[in-house]
Parts: structure tokens; C-alpha cells; sequence
């Protein structure tokens, strides 16, 4: 029977082919070990895709890992924490700040003013003539230069729309500024003004009318005036700047020299509103960044924002590639719009060329990303000489062919460190997170306005339980909003204790008591709530349960709910629609709280969803922001994570610790001044940063006996 | 009398049967076992609590004791040992395994039930009065009323409305116009919108072919992805895409059974529609209806069983085998009780709803029963 | 024939304007913006979350967002709002991804099927028959998943090769033969995986319908002329019992697009599947729809052409 036959011996055949391809494939043995390829291939694994290589551009975790390989940014933070200077050699911080003269103000024992006598005044100040606070004196001993800008006269031009549906008007408005005084200052003073006051006059500042010196031609916006002479003519001004110097003769990969003027590009790039930049309110205080010589940038800022140095970490862009030219050309080639043609749009972000250690070399949407070492880096080419991000989208397949020896690294589940850390042939680390993770109450609802309630509820959670059972110790306790690495969190702040009892008798003291049945009542209601959290985080949902199992013990009924992400955020989150919830922040090192925490932050779809509202917390969080002393920030941070630990808005349950495991064989290559390869093992910074010196890293056919070392 | 012997064949047949003996026996095992879990497992203290959580137990093996020194007494398990072992927070997986079947089978068959229902009302009325026409302004009135629905709700306000008011205007004007005219003839410009447009059958069926262009699991996961999870919402969504099969051999089965003699002759005598319907022709489809509702049933669990693997199935505290399965697969070296537990009580049931399933298609298969 | 053809296709247009519509307003209707616009990282400002919905168009009421959308995917425009790649373009590459796992376990599945099924039916009630019925309904029964990693767990454990991804990672520059078989292999668990299903479904399939027309006159008369069995079954009764497959044959064609999301994940394979899911959680609408468009498109597509092949087939049916 032919037909039969054919019906059996195709698949037969077929079958076997598909099997006897077993005997090509090399077994993990071979490929990790008869490879020497393999030696010099670092291959990391990722559970997605990298969406978009343009550092301004993405947003994405896979996204940041790559771009951090191909692109440099100016500085970048060292083991300590500390900037360390990058494709800029060194920086300065200084400030300039402006006043407006006020000449209707009485000087105290002066009377009024005007620009030439202010500006002596002052000066006279600065010499010590006068008999002046401690404050006041560092204030003016900070300040360099003294000068006065004489008075003048311009027009403004604003579009308004009076409401939606009208056209928008062009309002011209002519200013006659009067004369200001520009001060230089050698270190950024946020008290500038209040201290300057004590010299000038208590209301010196506040009673400066800009509106005196605008004029409105049209009639119909003169209720504007106000808004725009607050706008035009601010009384004072603070124009913090930073003076970036940058490292002669670093190349990009395509051989392009690096300058002070792809620093000026990137950041234009990032502000103009065609690239949907998601950093832009990083630069948003940036007032205008100015070339000052190839390899001299200046940035002005238009206040005081301490964060602002920081953000100089992102990746430069190279201009020659991305400029309004090349793109033009680009979109014409490909034939589209050139006017609607981004940089979103540009082949670069998947083909990107920067200036960092590794050169890009492929992609495989969700297969893998492939990079190059750079032979002309700056600071000496890595030693390995590839670098391969593998997209593996399962967890547990990822840990399959970690142990068959095809992905170099991988974030080890706490549940495995154990079992990992006995293995002879691994080496391993693990360091606190920026992250951590907690309950939120939402403190605009009964009974969590009361924040007896708040503690009560965060009393009845062995924390200390969670962390040592469902994190198998990976973690450690924290109690406020600052990453536990930074001096900025306050180590002596305890957490709220694990005591039943006494968290009973608070809700007692709150007026809950347990019923017949055993649940707590108030006024006849029972205390019940749904706590919520985001499927698809394991840890966030055994806290769920055991949150959940904890508060049913002191009587509380507690409701559980699991949301996909994205529902999760716009349904309830932004709207503020829930009771408590699980969530987790991953904090950046400077210690900016105004989203989260700040009282002008809790309207829908703004961060601060749990509703605090403190007024000396408010305050405290502004003056974190605007104080470039490290020092002083030091001293309100601890101040604002006191007062956070005592209100107890969220539950501050645990920061995770991040394990890494890699192959004992991998380890630091350096050279002595002999030009001898010296070996050393790897050890995580003080921060907990392994990959700190990835580029030295190498991989050896045989563990090395390490140099002896301190 | 004729109706039992029926019953006793049937019943000859299946103990012939003996995979699908195995099966009906393993259904009515599981059967008790869930409604036993439901049982044990609810109230304020149940027997078996499966949200009892006990960290400093976690990952005990099977058949493994407590340890008494460092439980509270209220959290020693009535067993005195952990049947199948406990998961990462120390849950007691026995417990939490009869609490899941009980969950396993409502969603099985509350989705199977939702489906049935639909695919029977949907075949039956396109089987039965499939010939009977829908007249061109009912179909344009819909459109209009539908549109003008759409617009509004999505913020073109004035289109909207507009189109809401005229539907509404025309179907008082059919109305009107009928009691007016009564049985004069109809103008010729109304003749175009009296014509018959399109029969219900080919509307049902329409209507099966749109549904039928969505892949079912992705659609399903979208769905569920997208809405709140609940374990309600799973088992609507999942009656929701799966009542096509259904409906396509109801309708089948009606259209053969409308011309059979016994119909006709009730149609004869006077019987209204309802009554053949219900009385005469539901009884005799059903037979087919069951096998698929038995095996939709097994595919129920297991689609519930892969959207926990995904992240997306019935959201704790009730515990689904799916759920205690893919919550284990990370544990899989570390506890592979915690995989192979659920992993196998899911085989096993769903292979006995196959398998009774199965028998049961041979069984009401009355081509196949006449050779025996 | 002609006016058949028109009608179907006519018919099947209208349907298919339908799913669009049905597809859009389920998506757009639920909860959830584009992963674009985080509104939990602290970077985005009101503004920003403004202008991204500006910019994928989300501020246009929904007629006007259904416009746009199928304006640009049937000029070819429509980009991924996740990487500003074409949609279709990256749906291709997925399908030629997809592709050879598809081919492959549907050849298995369409040829091994009737063999196991005939035998079945041949030896109905017999040992072979039922011990058949209990394997196919046990694949049919495994979670996927499960029986993946367990798969996975003794390949790996047991032989030390690699089973995931599309080929062996690092293979550099073998020899062209080496790094074809390689990609042979890799396709073996995943499609063989996805095979086993289809085989346990086709094969019962198959079994019954031979039984179905095992009682046909012609069965009888072939038997009755002393043919063997199988020659009865094989050449009588398959060709007849063939018809209903025919229409199944035309379904497969949508099982090009669907693919299976959990193997895909599972073994990391870069297909169909895995990307729409990916889209569905970063709701990155235009990968979706055109998704779902494409498929519908396909099962559409498939129906005609069983129609057509129906046509061809039996003779008793002339529309």
C-alpha cells in the first residue's frame, strides 16, 4: 500500500533527520570548554528586549544596559558613590544670581536706593563693615564679584488662548527692566537672599513690583499682568552653573572626534519636543548650555535644582551622525517626510554609535544583542572582546543554561543563593538594591487618616520573617525613603517592632475592639480593606499572602487582589483608588523626593497616591533639592526620614539584596609596571557594584592563584 | 419503559468501556474531593487552612512533620504531617490542593455551562427559525441605533444623537405605519426597505465566522490581561470564546431534526415553537452537546492551568492547581513536589473528563451502537 | 462558480470589517496605556504622558483613531509604538521565525495521524486501539508547560546539549552543514512539542471517521470482494472519509500566526506568539491589531480555500 507507506515512512523519515541532528550539536562540554572563543565572550541574559538604542530616547531597563556599554557620559558615580569624571576631565560649580533694584524699598539706616549705591553697599557689606550674623557673613564671604547690570528696555512677545476653542492671540508686552546686580558666588547658597536681606531690608525682595515696569498693548489680557511680570521680572534669581571640561581626543566608534559641541547637541536633542524625550524633566531647569571652547561646555541653570549634576551621567550623542542634516538626508532617503522625521524614527537607535567601552555590532530582535570591544577607548580597550546580551525570557531556562555554561552571569532567586553558594565552581555577590519595597495606605480614606492605624497595622508584620524566609535573607529592613547605602538614610531610626499585642492595644487606643466572632469593630463596622498589588511579581504576592494571613491573626479582614501592571496603574493607582497596596521604588542616589512626598504631588496621576501631607516635610524636601552642600542635605535628609519613620504613611518593609553569580574563572586583569598580568579577584565595591571593573574583567581557561592583596 | 432500556443500553454499553469506566469513576472521585475541599477549607477556621502561612516551614518535602517546637498549636496542620509537602511561604500544598479543585472545577464548569448555554440558544434559534428573515430597515434601524450608540460613547456627541433620535423616530413610524396602512398595499419606495435582507441563520452564523477569526487563547489572554483579574471574569471570558463549536452542531442537529417525522407531526397537531423546541428537539441534540461539554470542560482547566503559567489566572487567595503549578515551576530543582503534585492531579482529571468523554461519544453514537 | 467565488469573497470582506472593528474597540476599550507612558517613573511630567498620547494619536476620539489605524496599515505606515520598527516588516521576520516550527509539526501531525488512526479503527476495541486512546488523550491532557520542563529538564540533564533558542549560541563560523543541522535540532523539542497535540486530536479523529464510514455500502462491497483490510481502508474508505478533513486543512492555515505563546516562551524562540503577547502587556495597540487583522485575515483566507477545495473535491456540491 503505497499510500500507507508514504504515510508512515515520511514523518519516520522526517523524524529522524530532526533527531540525528543531535550528533552535530556540540554538547555544552564543547562549546564552553573546547572553545577558546568562548573565553573572550561575556554573555549576559536578559528576560526582554532592548526596545530603542538611543540613550536619550529609552526607557527600558535592556534598553540602559546596552546603551551604558556603547555610550559614555561625562561623569559617572565611583565606588563611593562620589562623580567621577568621564568623557569631562573635571568640573566647577559655581552660581550667579541676580536681583532686581528695588528702588521704592528703604534700606535699613539708608533709605532708598539706587543701583550704584546698592552695589556699594554691598560691597561695603562684603569688606565687613557691618556688624552681621555668622550666617549672613559666610553668605557674603561666598560671594566673588560684585556687578551691575545697567537698565534696558525689550519686548516680549506671548501666545495665550483664552479658552479652547478661541485662537491664540499674540500678546506683545514691553518690558523696561530696571537695573540688577549680578552676583558671582564660588559655591551655590539657596540662602543668598534671606541672609542678604538682613543687610537691605526685610521686605528688600518681596516688595519688588515687576508690573510697574511691563506694559500690555491689548487691553483684554491686562489680568495676565501679574503672571507675566512674576515671569519677566523675578525680583531674584538663582543661576546655578556648571563648567564641564572635557577629555581631549576621545573618539567616537566611527572615528569622529568628541566635543564640547555633541554635549550642546544632546542636550537640544533631548529638549526638542519632536523626540518624546523621556529625560527632559532631568534638563528642564537647564537654561542654555554654552559652547565655550571645543572642549569647555558651560551649563546655566535657571534655578537652584541640586539634582542637576547628576543627569550629566546620560550618553552623548554624536552630532555629525544625528543632526537636522544627516536626518533630513535619512528621511529622504528612506522616503519620508523630512519635517515629521525624528530621531525616534532613525535607524540609528538600532544601529547606535557612541563613544563608550563596546562597540555595537548586531541585534536579533529577541534573540540577542551583540557588541564589540572598542580598541580606541580612552581608558584602554576591555579585555573581553565581545560582549552578547541574550534575550531569555524565562527565569528558569535562564538558570538551565547558566549551569550548561552558555550565559556568563545571572541574578540568582534568592531561594537558589544558598545552593549556588556552595558550588565550588562559582563565585558570587550580592549588595543592597536601590529599590525597596512597601505597603502603602492610602491616607485619604478611613481608618488609615489615623496614624495609629498606619503603625498598628505595620507592627502586626514580622518583617524580620519575610525577609528571612521568603527572601532567604537577601534583604535587610529599612525604614525611609533614602537608598540604605547613602549617608542621606539615617541608620540610627529603628523600625516599628514586630508586637502583635501592642499593635492591638494602638488600634484599641484608635477605638478598634475585637468582636464576639474576633474581628475588630468600630462604631459597629468591621475593619476590613482590600490590600493589591501587580501579577507577575512572585515576592510582592507571597507578601501579599502573608500580609493578608498576619492581619487576619489580630482580626482584621483583609480582601486580596492581583492586577496586571498596566491596569493596576491607571485604575487604581492614578486615580487613588484603593485601600493599600504593594508596591516598590527604585530609588536614584540624590536624595529627591518632591513626586513622591511632596503635598503638592497628590492629585491623580501624581505620585505622592498615598496622600501625605506634612508641612515641615514639604519644606524639608524643597530645601533637599535646592542645597548643594552635601553636608546640609545630609542634615535635612535625616530630619524628613525621621518624621516619614514616625507618620508611617507606608510600611517600609524590606530593600531587596541583588545576587550575581558568576564563574570562578572570571576575574580582574590588570597589568603592573612591569607590563605583567596581574590577577585579581573580583570584589564587589562598597556599593555593591561587581561590575564596576567589567571592562578588566577576563576569563581563564583555569581559576588564576590570585596576587596577595589588602 | 422504552426510555429506561435506553438508559440500561447505555449503561451495558459503557461498562464495556473500560477507559471510560476509569474516567467516570475518576470524575466522581474528583467530584467528592472538591466538594469536600470546599467544605474543609472555607469558614473562619477550617480544617485545613490553605492560607495558613508558616515561613519557618517552607519547602518541607512530602509526607514530612511538622515541627512542633516552633509552630503555634493553631498552626499544626490537622493531619499531623504535610501530605504533599508546603510551598515557599510554608502553605500547606494538600490544602491547598483541595481548595483548588474545588476552584478548578467551578471554573471548568461555570465557563463550560456559559458556553453551552449559548451555543445551544444561538444554534437552536439558527437551526430552528434560521429560514425566517430579518427585513432590511430592522437591519439598517439596528445599524443606525448601534452606530449612533458607538458614537456617543466614544465623544462625537452631536453625530451621535442624531442617529439615536432617528432609529428611534423610524421604529415608532414602522409602528405607526402599520396600524395606519393596515392591509393596504405598501408605496413602492418602502418596498426596497420591506425586502428580505438576510436570513437568521446566516446572521448567526456570521457572527460565529467574526468570532472564529480571533485566535482563541491569544484572545482570551487579552481579554484577561486586560481586565481586572478575577476568577469570574476568567471563567466569562473563557465561557465567551468557546460557545462556537457548540452552536455549530446544535444548529446541525436542529436543522436534521426539524424535518424528522416526529416534528413535523407535532408541528401538524399544532404545538407551538417553544414546546417542539424544548419538548422534542433539545432532548434528542443533546447528546452531542454533552461530549463537548465534558471534554470542554478538561480544556477549561487546562486553559485556566496556562494563563497562570502566564501570569494571568485566578488571582490568590483561592489557589488553582494552574496557580500552585506555575508558582512551583520556580522551585522545580529545589521542591519538584511543588510542580508535580498539581502537574499530575491536572493530567489526571482532565484525562478522566477525556476519556469519560470519549466513551461517551461512542456510547450515544447510535451508528456505532447498532454493530454491537 | 464564478458567482460563488464572488459572494464568498465578498462575504468574507464584510466579516473581516467586522473583526476590525470588534479587535479595535477591545483593546481601546480596556484599561491600561502603552508602556510608553509610565506614569510611575517620576520622570514623566503630565506633559510628557500628553504629548506620547498626542503622538500615538490617543487624544482622537475612537472613529478617528480606527481611521488612522487602518489608513496606515493598508499604506504600509503603521510603525510599533515600542521601537518605531514597521509592524509589518517585524511581522514577517517573526513568521519566517515561526515558520519552519509550523511546517514541521504540521507534516508530523498530517501524516502520522492517519496511520495511528486507521490502525485504531481496524483493531477497534482491541489493545492497540484503546492503549492509542489513553496515549493521545494523555498528551492531549499534559499542561504544556509542565510537560516542556520536563522535557527540557531530561534533555539537558541527560544528553548536555542545548535545547533553547533558534541555534546554539556561539557557534561562531562551524561549517555551513554544522550550523544547519544545529538549527535542526533546536527545532525538534518545540515542534515535536507542538505536534503531539495536534497528532492525540487528528488521530481520534481520523479513527472515527472510519468508523463513520466503515458501514457505507462500498466499505462492505470492497470487503466482501475479499480485499485485505488494510487495502479496504486505505484506498475505499479514506478517500471517502476524507471530505472533513478537507475543511480542517483549510484551518490550519491561521495556526501559522497564533503559534503557541507558552512554548515560545518556554524555549526563548523569537516567534509570533511571544511578540503579540509581549505587545499585549506594553499594549503596544499596533502590533496587536495588525496582529489580530493578519490572523483573521489568514482563518478567512483558509475557510475560502476549503471552500474551494470542496468544490473540487466532491462532486455532489455545485453552488
Amino acid at each position: 500500500m503505497t499510500i500507507r507507506r508514504v504515510l508512515i515512512l515520511a514523518p519516520t523519515v522526517l523524524i529522524l533527520f530532526l533527531v540525528q541532528s543531535y550528533f552535530w550539536v556540540p554538547t555544552y562540554e564543547q562549546q564552553t570548554r573546547g572553545n577558546p572563543d568562548r573565553l573572550n565572550e561575556y554573555i549576559a541574559a536578559s528576560i526582554g528586549d532592548a526596545s530603542i538604542l538611543n540613550p536619550i530616547l529609552s526607557a527600558d531597563s535592556a534598553s540602559s544596559d546596552i546603551n551604558s556599554m556603547v555610550f559614555e557620559g561625562l561623569i559617572d558615580r565611583d565606588e563611593e558613590l562620589r562623580f567621577r569624571g568621564r568623557l569631562a576631565t573635571s568640573w566647577d560649580i559655581y552660581e550667579e544670581a541676580f536681583f532686581y533694584v528695588n528702588e521704592d524699598a528703604n534700606i535699613p539706616g539708608k533709605g532708598r536706593a539706587g543701583v550704584e549705591e546698592v552695589a556699594t553697599l554691598l560691597k561695603r557689606a562684603k569688606a565687613g563693615d557691618f556688624e552681621a550674623a555668622p550666617e549672613v557673613k559666610a553668605s557674603l564671604d561666598n560671594i566673588r564679584e560684585i556687578s551691575v547690570v545697567p537698565a534696558r528696555d525689550f519686548l516680549v512677545t506671548r501666545r495665550e488662548k483664552e479658552n479652547e476653542d478661541t485662537e491664540t492671540a499674540e500678546i506683545k508686552i514691553r518690558v523696561s527692566a530696571p537695573a540688577r546686580i549680578k552676583l558671582v558666588l564660588n559655591n551655590v547658597d539657596q540662602d543668598l537672599f534671606q541672609n542678604l536681606s538682613r543687610v537691605l531690608g526685610k521686605d528688600y525682595f518681596s516688595s519688588f513690583n515687576g508690573q510697574h515696569y511691563i506694559t500690555l498693548d491689548d487691553e483684554t489680557w491686562q489680568s495676565k499682568r501679574a503672571v507675566y511680570a512674576e515671569e519677566i521680572l523675578p525680583a531674584t534669581e538663582h543661576n546655578p552653573t556648571v563648567v564641564f571640561y572635557l577629555r581631549p581626543g576621545v573618539k567616537f566608534h566611527d572615528g569622529h572626534l568628541f566635543d564640547a559641541s555633541d554635549v550642546k547637541f544632546t542636550f537640544e536633542a533631548i529638549m526638542n519636543p519632536k523626540n518624546l524625550s523621556p529625560r527632559i524633566s532631568d534638563y528642564e531647569p537647564v537654561k542654555r548650555v554654552e559652547v565655550v571652547d571645543s572642549l569647555t561646555v558651560r551649563i546655566i541653570y535657571k534655578r537652584l535644582y541640586s539634582p542637576a549634576l547628576g543627569t550629566w551621567a546620560m550618553g552623548m550623542l554624536p552630532e555629525h551622525l544625528l543632526n537636522d542634516e544627516a536626518l533630513r538626508k535619512e528621511a529622504i532617503h528612506l522616503g519620508k517626510d523630512p519635517e515629521k522625521f525624528s530621531m525616534r524614527q532613525s535607524s540609528f537607535s538600532r544601529h547606535p554609535i557612541g563613544c563608550g567601552p563596546f562597540v555595537f555590532r548586531e541585534w536579533k530582535s529577541d534573540q540577542y544583542i551583540v557588541l564589540d570591544h572598542f580598541d580606541k577607548y580612552w581608558e584602554g580597550s576591555p579585555n573581553y572582546n565581545r560582549y552578547i546580551y541574550r534575550i531569555v525570557p524565562d527565569l528558569l531556562t535562564q538558570e538551565m543554561e547558566f549551569y550548561a555554561g552558555t550565559i556568563d552571569s545571572y541574578s540568582v532567586q534568592p531561594h537558589q543563593v544558598k545552593r549556588l553558594r556552595d558550588n565550588p565552581e562559582y563565585q558570587n555577590f550580592s549588595g543592597l538594591s536601590f529599590g525597596y519595597t512597601y505597603i502603602g495606605y492610602n491616607m485619604r480614606r478611613e481608618p488609615f487618616n489615623d496614624s495609629r492605624v498606619r503603625r498598628a497595622l505595620s507592627m502586626a508584620i514580622d518583617v524580620d520573617k519575610i525577609i528571612d524566609y521568603v527572601l532567604y535573607s537577601q534583604g535587610e529592613r529599612i525604614t525611609g525613603p533614602f537608598v540604605k547605602q547613602t549617608d542621606y538614610y539615617d541608620k540610627s531610626i529603628k523600625p516599628a517592632p514586630y508586637d502583635p499585642q501592642a499593635a492591638l492595644r494602638l488600634l484599641e487606643e484608635a477605638g478598634w475592639r475585637r468582636n464576639k466572632e474576633g474581628w475588630l469593630e468600630k462604631d459597629g463596622k468591621r475593619f476590613q480593606f482590600t490590600l493589591i498589588t501587580n501579577s507577575g511579581n512572585d515576592l510582592r504576592k507571597a507578601v501579599l499572602a502573608i500580609a493578608q494571613d498576619a492581619w487576619k491573626q489580630i482580626g482584621i479582614d483583609v480582601r486580596t487582589d492581583l492586577l496586571e501592571w498596566s491596569v493596576f496603574i491607571q485604575e487604581r493607582v492614578d486615580k487613588a483608588d484603593f485601600d493599600a497596596l504593594i508596591l516598590g521604588w527604585v530609588m536614584g542616589i540624590e536624595p529627591d523626593l518632591y513626586q513622591i512626598w511632596h503635598s503638592s504631588q497628590t492629585h491623580p496621576y501624581q505620585l505622592n497616591f498615598v496622600g501625605f501631607k506634612n508641612s515641615e516635610a514639604d519644606d524639608l524636601i524643597i530645601k533637599i533639592r535646592q542645597e548643594y552642600d552635601h553636608e546640609r542635605q545630609v542634615v535635612y535628609s535625616h530630619r524628613l526620614h525621621e518624621i516619614i519613620a514616625r507618620e508611617q504613611p507606608y510600611t517600609f518593609l524590606y530593600v531587596a539584596k541583588w545576587t550575581a553569580v558568576l564563574d570562578r574563572r572570571i576575574v580582574i586583569k590588570e597589568t603592573d609596571r612591569q607590563g605583567n598580568a596581574v590577577y585579581k579577584k573580583i570584589k564587589p565595591t562598597k556599593t555593591g557594584n561587581f561590575t564596576f571593573y567589567f571592562n578588566k574583567w577576563v576569563k581563564l581557561p583555569e581559576t588564576p592563584t590570585f596576587s596577595q592583596e589588602g | 419503559m422504552r426510555r429506561r432500556s435506553r438508559l440500561q443500553e447505555s449503561w451495558r454499553l459503557l461498562k464495556e468501556n473500560r477507559l471510560a469506566v476509569i474516567g467516570l469513576t475518576i470524575f466522581i472521585l474528583f467530584f467528592c474531593i472538591a466538594f469536600l475541599g470546599l467544605v474543609l477549607t472555607t469558614g473562619t477556621d477550617p480544617t485545613f487552612d490553605p492560607a495558613r502561612v508558616r515561613l519557618q516551614e517552607k519547602l518541607q518535602p512530602p509526607l514530612s512533620k511538622p515541627n512542633l517546637e516552633t509552630l503555634r498549636p493553631e498552626e499544626v496542620p490537622k493531619l499531623g504531617v504535610y501530605l504533599f509537602g508546603t510551598d515557599d511561604l510554608g502553605r500547606d500544598v494538600f490544602a491547598r490542593m483541595l481548595q483548588g479543585a474545588w476552584v478548578s472545577l467551578t471554573v471548568g464548569f461555570v465557563a463550560v455551562g456559559i458556553s453551552v448555554l449559548i451555543g445551544i440558544f444561538m444554534g437552536g434559534i439558527a437551526g430552528y427559525f434560521g429560514q425566517s428573515n430579518v427585513r432590511v430597515d430592522q437591519v439598517l434601524a439596528t445599524v443606525v441605533l448601534l452606530l449612533g450608540g458607538g458614537l456617543l460613547v466614544f465623544g462625537a456627541r452631536t453625530p451621535g444623537v442624531v442617529l439615536l433620535v432617528l432609529g428611534h423616530v423610524y421604529i415608532l413610524f414602522s409602528v405607526w405605519s402599520k396600524r395606519i396602512w393596515g392591509k393596504r398595499p405598501i408605496p413602492k419606495w418602502m418596498g426596497v426597505l420591506y425586502k428580505d435582507a438576510i436570513s437568521a441563520d446566516t446572521l448567526i452564523m456570521r457572527f460565529v465566522d467574526i468570532m472564529l477569526c480571533f485566535p482563541s487563547f491569544f484572545l482570551i489572554l487579552t481579554v484577561v490581561a486586560l481586565l481586572p483579574a478575577s476568577m469570574y471574569n476568567i471563567m466569562i471570558v473563557i465561557g465567551l470564546t468557546s460557545w462556537m463549536g457548540t452552536t455549530r452542531f446544535v444548529r446541525a442537529e436542529f436543522l436534521s431534526l426539524r424535518e424528522q417525522d416526529f416534528v413535523t407531526a407535532a408541528r401538524a397537531l399544532g404545538v407551538n415553537h417553544w414546546r417542539i423546541i424544548f419538548r422534542h428537539m433539545i432532548p434528542n441534540a443533546m447528546a452531542p452537546v454533552l461530549v463537548s461539554a465534558t471534554i470542554g470542560i478538561a480544556t477549561a482547566i487546562l486553559t485556566e492551568a496556562g494563563l497562570s503559567f502566564l501570569g494571568f489566572g485566578v488571582p490568590p487567595p483561592h489557589a488553582t492547581w494552574g496557580g500552585i503549578l506555575s508558582d512551583g515551576k520556580r522551585f522545580i530543582f529545589d521542591a519538584p513536589w511543588l510542580t508535580f503534585a498539581p502537574g499530575f492531579a491536572i493530567l489526571i482529571v482532565v484525562l478522566s473528563f477525556n476519556l469519560f468523554g470519549e466513551g461517551l461519544r461512542d456510547i450515544l453514537n447510535p451508528k456505532l451502537r447498532e454493530r454491537n | 462558480m464564478l458567482s460563488f467565488v464572488g459572494r464568498s469573497i465578498i462575504q468574507k470582506i464584510i466579516t473581516l470589517f467586522f473583526v476590525s472593528i470588534v479587535s479595535f474597540l477591545i483593546i481601546h476599550l480596556a484599561p491600561g496605556e502603552p508602556s510608553q507612558v509610565d506614569p510611575l517613573n517620576p520622570k514623566f511630567t503630565p506633559e510628557m504622558v500628553e504629548r506620547f498620547r498626542k503622538e500615538f494619536h490617543l487624544d482622537k476620539p475612537l472613529y478617528l483613531q480606527y481611521v488612522y489605524f487602518y489608513r496606515d496599515l493598508f499604506t504600509g505606515k503603521t510603525v510599533s509604538w515600542k521601537d518605531n520598527q514597521s509592524v509589518l516588516r517585524k511581522i514577517w521576520e517573526r513568521f519566517l521565525n515561526s515558520l519552519p516550527l509550523f511546517i514541521v509539526g504540521t507534516i508530523i501531525t498530517w501524516t502520522l495521524s492517519f496511520p495511528i488512526g486507521i490502525r485504531a479503527a481496524i483493531f477497534r476495541g482491541g489493545f492497540y486501539d484503546r492503549s492509542t486512546t489513553f496515549f493521545s488523550y494523555l498528551l492531549i491532557s499534559i499542561p504544556g508547560f509542565f510537560f516542556a520542563y520536563i522535557l527540557i529538564i531530561f534533555v539537558v540533564t541527560r544528553f548536555h546539549v542545548p535545547v533553547i533558542g533558534m541555534e546554539t549560541f556561539g557557534l561562531g563560523d562551524a561549517s555551513w552543514l554544522r550550523l544547519i543541522m544545529d538549527r535542526v535540532w533546536h527545532l525538534l523539542l518545540p515542534s515535536v512539542l507542538g505536534a503531539t497535540g495536534g497528532i492525540a486530536i487528528l488521530s481520534r479523529y481520523v479513527r472515527s471517521q472510519m468508523l463513520e464510514v466503515e458501514g457505507q455500502d462500498y466499505v462492505r462491497t470492497a470487503r466482501a470482494k475479499g480485499l485485505p483490510e488494510e487495502q479496504v481502508y486505505y484506498k475505499h474508505a479514506l478517500r471517502n472519509a476524507l471530505l472533513p478533513f478537507v475543511t480542517m486543512f483549510g484551518l490550519i492555515l491561521p495556526g501559522l500566526i497564533g503559534g503557541s505563546v507558552i512554548i515560545e516562551s518556554i524555549f526563548s524562540w523569537p516567534g509570533m506568539g511571544r511578540m503579540a503577547y509581549e505587545a499585549i502587556l506594553a499594549r503596544d495597540y499596533p502590533i496587536i491589531l495588525t496582529v489580530n487583522f493578519v490572523s483573521a485575515v489568514l482563518v478567512l483566507a483558509g475557510t475560502f480555500v476549503s471552500d474551494l477545495l470542496y468544490l473540487v473535491v466532491d462532486p455532489r456540491i455545485r453552488l
